[in-house]
């Protein structure tokens, strides 16, 4: 194996590392994890915490000679389909993601293991369930330390959550900057008075912040061997009962109740639900993006299909609302993600390699782009060709929906600005498509204006 | 619900509390410090909350039990 093969965010835990080899993701264990590893595997642990949806399920592999260092062990955990960020997660998948790391570090310590890391990358869902898919940082518990992983579980997730429930919602996106978990200090500051009536807040952010602050970059002598198993699992229910008192209720937003507030006829909506099943079961995509995808009614087609389905929007009620859907009504195929599509999320970390920008994670087979253009063209100045060539690069069939500057909802745009876009017509919008994709066939929407575009990338 | 004072007081007591026992003890630590003591300083109290509260679940679960399988004896008598 060469070093290019392992992933550039793989280089913090001595006991492995990942690496990719012909489009797939291995896990190589070092000599030093490998007592914890086969402490899992024997302990039961593992199996529990698979047959519980909460840790990714893999496969060992055979070295078959190579050489590759001190790794004494290679395994081949199941595919992600698509790798998220906790600043891309609405409320509830951060809250669920959160709850499943306490089940985790629970179920660990029962075992006499425990979590050395509760990093929210360690999180990722899989059938939109939240699992952990760091295997390695199960390992074994010694008697009487302390939770090696609270300071990072408060920054990771309780921070966020309480700063997104009880403060605002928009405040999730602090963990694009602070990539290791919002500083309790920053938390404990922006959090409103009243938090400080909650214990479990009192204790583990706001005091937690002070006594940071009080022993940062002081040599101290602590006594060690401390902490039962009793107090270990009071830590841990005390987090989460903290975390399950946290809401955030999605409404009110400007796209929350979009299909109540639109202007489609009912044929017009059934034409485009129409063309869209048309268009997956024409390009039969294993991956879908669906950008604007508000709160997945057209991402459902796709995943109905069997298509994985990613339906990015820039709404947080939005992707609430869908996760909300997928959690009750158990669906699989179906990741919902908070995107800004003008500024979508970066490169982050050492050599900003850590965390992979948005594009870095596709193609996809197929793009849902529907009611979205005009956002772009009109409502942030993006020049057609500029826009044509970006979602040639998300994926090769696209769908896309042109909303004329007749269409009211264009009108209601361009009622706060001036009309600078003299080329957003249906000529100029076929003509800056055309340079980069076929467009295969139009299909006018009954009851408007608008007209569906299927194109391929040439 | 217990009034915001008695919680400052007990935040105080907790902060003190970390204080003493950073000089009562042996071993140097990572730049976690501030997490590290704060468990130290709080894992008695936690961990007795926990027991009285898996206690008490035990306790109103066997009283469920046993008075729900009372009722449920009487429907049968009738």
């Amino acid at each position: 194996m060469s070093p290019e093969d392992v992933l550039p965010s793989s280089f913090r835990d001595p006991a492995g590392y990942v690496f990719r080899r012909g489009g797939v993701f291995y896990r190589g264990i070092r000599k030093s994890g490998r007592p914890h590893y086969d402490m899992l595997m024997s302990s039961g642990l593992y199996k529990e915490l698979v047959a519980a949806n909460l840790l990714v399920p893999h496969e060992e592999f055979p070295l078959e000679g190579e050489r590759v260092g001190d790794v004494t062990k290679v395994i081949r955990p199941e595919e992600i389909p698509f790798i998220s960020y906790p600043y891309e997660w609405s409320f509830s998948q951060m809250q669920d993601a959160a709850l499943a790391t306490l089940e985790i570090e629970k179920r660990a310590l029962r075992y006499g293991m425990t979590l050395v890391d509760a990093s929210a990358y360690n999180i990722q869902f899989l059938g939109g369930r939240p699992v952990l898919i760091d295997t390695l940082s199960l390992r074994q518990a010694v008697e009487g330390e302390p939770w090696t992983a609270y300071g990072q579980y408060c920054r990771h997730f309780l921070a966020p959550l309480a700063l997104m429930g009880l403060k605002d919602i928009r405040l999730g996106q602090l963990l694009r900057v602070h990539l290791d978990g919002i500083p309790l200090d920053l938390a404990s500051s922006l959090l409103p008075l009243r938090t400080r009536r909650r214990l479990p807040l009192l204790l583990h952010l706001h005091i937690h912040a002070k006594s940071q602050k009080r022993f940062e970059g002081r040599q101290v002598r602590v006594a060690r061997g401390k902490v039962g198993r009793q107090a270990l699992l009071g830590l841990v229910d005390s987090l989460e009962s903290g975390i399950k008192k946290l809401h955030w209720r999605a409404s009110g937003t400007e796209w929350a109740d979009y299909y109540e507030d639109t202007n489609y006829s009912t044929e017009g909506l059934d034409d485009k639900r129409k063309t869209v099943e048309e268009f997956i079961r024409e390009v039969r995509p294993r991956t879908v993006w669906d950008l604007g995808g508000n709160i997945g009614t057209f991402s459902r087609i796709a995943a109905a299909a069997g298509a994985y389905t990613v339906s990015f929007d820039i709404d947080p009620a939005c992707v609430e609302m869908n996760y909300l859907r997928i959690r009750r009504e158990k669906e699989e195929n179906l990741l919902p993600l908070l995107l800004d599509l003008t500024n979508p999320s970066p490169g982050a970390g050492w050599e900003n390699k850590e965390r992979m920008t948005l594009l870095e994670r596709g193609p996809a087979d197929a793009v849902l782009a529907l009611a979205l253009l005009h956002h772009l063209a009109i409502g942030n100045n993006l020049p057609l060709d500029k826009a044509a060539r970006f979602f040639a690069r998300t994926g090769r069939h696209l769908l896309l929906e042109f909303v004329p500057k007749s269409d009211s909802q264009v009108k209601r745009l361009l009622v706060t600005r001036e009309d600078v876009f003299d080329a957003y017509t249906q000529e100029g919008f076929e003509r800056a498509f055309g340079e980069v994709f076929t467009i295969k066939r139009r299909v006018p929407l009954s009851g408007s204006e608008r007209a569906l575009y299927i194109m391929e990338k040439k | 619900m217990i009034q915001t004072r008695h919680w400052r007081l007990f935040a105080a007591g907790l902060i003190l509390g970390c204080g003493f026992l950073a000089k009562a003890a042996a071993g140097y630590i990572d730049p976690g410090t501030g997490s590290y003591i704060l468990q130290i300083a709080i894992a008695f109290f936690i961990g007795l909350a926990f027991s009285v509260k898996v206690f008490w679940k035990k306790i109103s679960a066997f009283l469920r039990k046993t008075f729900s399988s009372k009722k449920g004896n009487g429907v049968d008598v009738s």
